[in-house]
């Protein structure tokens, strides 16, 4: 039975849709309360007044890192190439204590310099250079445009698995369908509360969704474990798994060790500097904050992984083991009927067994939350995202090099516009990729998850230089992260737009073989950070006083007297 | 000996004996990332393609929870002894 059959099949009469209207009706809410409750800064919206608590910090951090690859992808991938990638989860307590170790200097200096985007800590650390900080601009932008088209197209599949008998419309002669809604409902939701109540929206709406998204993973893993007769008959089934299940570098060859642990290295840490989550060192209250989010995330999180949502790949790889179809593996036509339906196998599962586990009424309940849960952890990574792009573009592009004399008002305005942009911009791609399954760009981005980790990674070296050691040299950092870009653009499927045939025959081969073995991302930092070291090795240097103050700050928090000396002093 | 006779740390001597667990509780991190999802795999890594178990779990899953244990152990150390900060 299909999917959608499957779905079709259990009656879930209206509860999923008086669920998803009420999340609806509270993630406006958030929007609105945050608006009332703000000032008018910019600082205000993009950093909630630097005063959020540790419950909201940790969430929000977790939100942000959670998309719907936590709740579809990473399971799918589990479900697909067995107890090997389960090895990814020990990336987690590298990323919590990456919170504390990177993110309390972050928040030091950062509130005592007033910055708000990444760009404003590591070029005030060089020497203000415009060519820096477009480049950390355009790292961020990198990272951030994959993932918000990625949310907007879960929301999409998760209306077209919820509302399966939704007919289509018509719409100023378009047909819409009921992936289009969802898509539509998704982004233009998610837009408004942030549009609405900026960063304290944005994080409130945070700890819903993280709370909804860790109660998701452990119920549905646990859900799993007892629908297949409790954990010792659930671990006596995974044991009898074929061997490449049970070991590396699993069914589909790709996850060595020395893959898994580059992975789990540079993967985690690329992705606690991205533009979102450093932008919440500077918004939390106190190192103290991060510290706590920081066992929070290291203990709690992966424990949701390992003993929840992983364990239903797992289950199903027992239940209903891949096939292989004309050399491809497929998902069980149980989870799904596409050599992308293994996303699908979270939902299929619950759809399947919990209903039966718990009755017909308290399943259907417990399904549609865990299916908003899915949809909460799509709407906290775009929402966050969005947010962070606006920041960056404002602050690092418009007010450097469009309009420097902008004031804050007009700032503010700008930024709101960048948030509605690039939600339509990437409402059009995933409609457009819809449309045409050849569309390449969005044929790309499903494979571009790990990559736009990668392009995040080349913002590692500056930071850790910035914040930790300060040899390096302006000249150094811009050559650094131009070649760990291109290098990284070099594993993408971009270079055979523009290179010959025969260059790209070589590049892909090197590529290619540099992938089977390591991070992508970690690539490109080995060659980020030795071209920095080298090149800081001859340039010339910040000045001694520049660098003195700029590592006191560091260590020092020096609050303030008012955001506006830094927004008109720069 | 009672507690009261144990001579008190000086100033000195606190920064030192944190900067020494700093690089253990590194090393121990690291060493982990290494055993865990790194090289170290292959030492149960056979044992575990041939179905094999720890307490009934599958080997390898039994061991990225094992290594998680003690890469979240490390931060838990390092949250209670050197994750010390002067706004505090």
């Amino acid at each position: 039975m299909s999917f959608t059959n499957l779905f079709a099949a259990l009656d879930m009469g209206i509860t999923p849709h008086v669920i998803i209207v009420l999340y609806m009706i509270m993630l406006l809410a958030f929007g609105i309360i945050g608006y009332l409750k703000s000032k008018t800064s910019e600082e205000d919206y993009y950093l909630a007044g630097r005063d959020q608590g540790v419950l909201v910090t940790s969430l929000t951090i977790m939100a942000t890192m959670f998309s719907s690859a936590a709740m579809l992808g990473i399971p799918g991938l589990i479900y697909k190439d067995g107890v090997a990638f389960l090895f990814f989860t020990l990336n987690l307590p590298l990323s919590g204590a990456a919170i504390y170790i990177l993110g309390s200097r972050i928040w030091r200096i950062g509130r005592t310099r007033g910055y708000i985007t990444p760009a404003d800590l590591v070029t005030d650390c060089y020497g203000g250079s415009g060519l820096l900080r477009s480049l950390i601009a355009l790292v961020g932008f990198l990272y951030v445009i994959p993932y918000i088209v990625m949310q907007i197209k879960a929301g999409g599949y998760l209306a077209q698995r919820m509302f399966p008998d939704v007919e289509s419309i018509l719409f100023m002669g378009q047909e819409i369908g009921i992936f289009e809604m969802g898509t539509i409902a998704l982004s233009i939701l998610t837009m408004l509360y942030v549009l609405i109540g900026g960063m304290r929206s944005v994080a409130w709406t945070d700890v819903v969704q993280g709370i909804l998204l860790l109660s998701g993973m452990l119920v549905a893993g646990t859900a799993t474990v007892m629908a297949m007769g409790g954990p010792v008959s659930f671990f006596g089934q995974l044991s009898e798994l074929q061997p490449e299940a049970l070991s590396v570098p699993g069914p589909s060859g790709i996850w060595s060790p020395w893959k898994l642990m580059t992975l789990c290295m540079f993967a985690s840490l690329s992705t606690m500097i991205q533009p979102g989550q450093w932008m919440r060192y500077y918004a939390a209250s106190s190192p103290k904050t991060l510290k706590r989010s920081a066992i929070v995330f290291s203990t709690l999180l992966p424990c949701c992984f390992l003993f929840g949502v992983m364990l239903v790949g797992l289950g199903a790889r027992a239940l209903y083991p891949p096939i292989l179809e004309n050399g491809v593996l497929m998902p069980h036509p149980a989870v799904g009927s596409q050599a992308g339906g293994f996303d699908q196998v979270v939902v299929a599962m619950l759809q399947e067994h919990v209903p039966l586990l718990l009755g017909p009424t308290l399943g259907v309940v417990i399904v549609s939350l865990i299916l908003v849960a899915i949809m909460a952890a799509s709407m906290s990574t775009a929402d966050s995202n969005l947010h962070a792009l606006s920041a960056v573009l404002t602050r690092d592009v418009y007010d450097r090099f469009i309009r420097p004399g902008a004031g804050e008002k007009e700032r503010a305005w700008f930024g709101r516009g960048v948030i509605v942009v690039a939600t339509l911009l990437a409402l059009w791609l995933v409609n457009l990729g819809e449309q045409d399954p050849n569309f390449k760009p969005i044929a790309l981005i499903a494979q571009l998850m790990f990559v736009a980790m990668a392009f995040s990674c080349q913002l590692l070296p500056l930071a850790l230089d910035a914040l930790f050691l300060r040899k390096g040299t302006q000249t150094g950092a811009i050559c650094g992260i131009t070649s760990g870009i291109l290098i990284v653009f070099l594993f993408t499927p971009f270079p055979q737009l523009i290179l010959s045939d025969g260059l790209t025959a070589s590049v892909k081969g090197l590529t290619g073989t540099l992938s089977g073995l390591f991070d992508i991302g970690f690539c490109g930092f080995i060659v980020n950070a030795a071209v920095f070291a080298i090149v800081s090795q001859f340039t010339k240097r910040p000045s001694k006083e520049r660098t003195e103050a700029f590592a006191r700050d560091l260590k020092i928090s020096i609050p303030r007297a008012s955001p506006e000396v830094f927004t008109r002093g720069k | 000996m009672p507690l009261k006779d144990i001579p008190k740390m000086t100033e000195d001597q606190e920064p030192s004996r944190n900067q020494k667990l700093k690089w253990i509780l590194s090393g121990i991190f690291i060493f982990a990332l290494i055993m865990g999802p790194g090289p170290g795999l292959y030492l149960v890594n056979d044992f575990a393609a041939a179905g094999g178990t720890f307490i009934g779990v599958p080997a390898l899953y039994a061991w990225a929870v094992f290594w998680f244990a003690v890469e979240a152990g490390v931060v838990i150390t390092a949250y209670l002894t050197i994750w010390r900060d002067k706004a505090e």
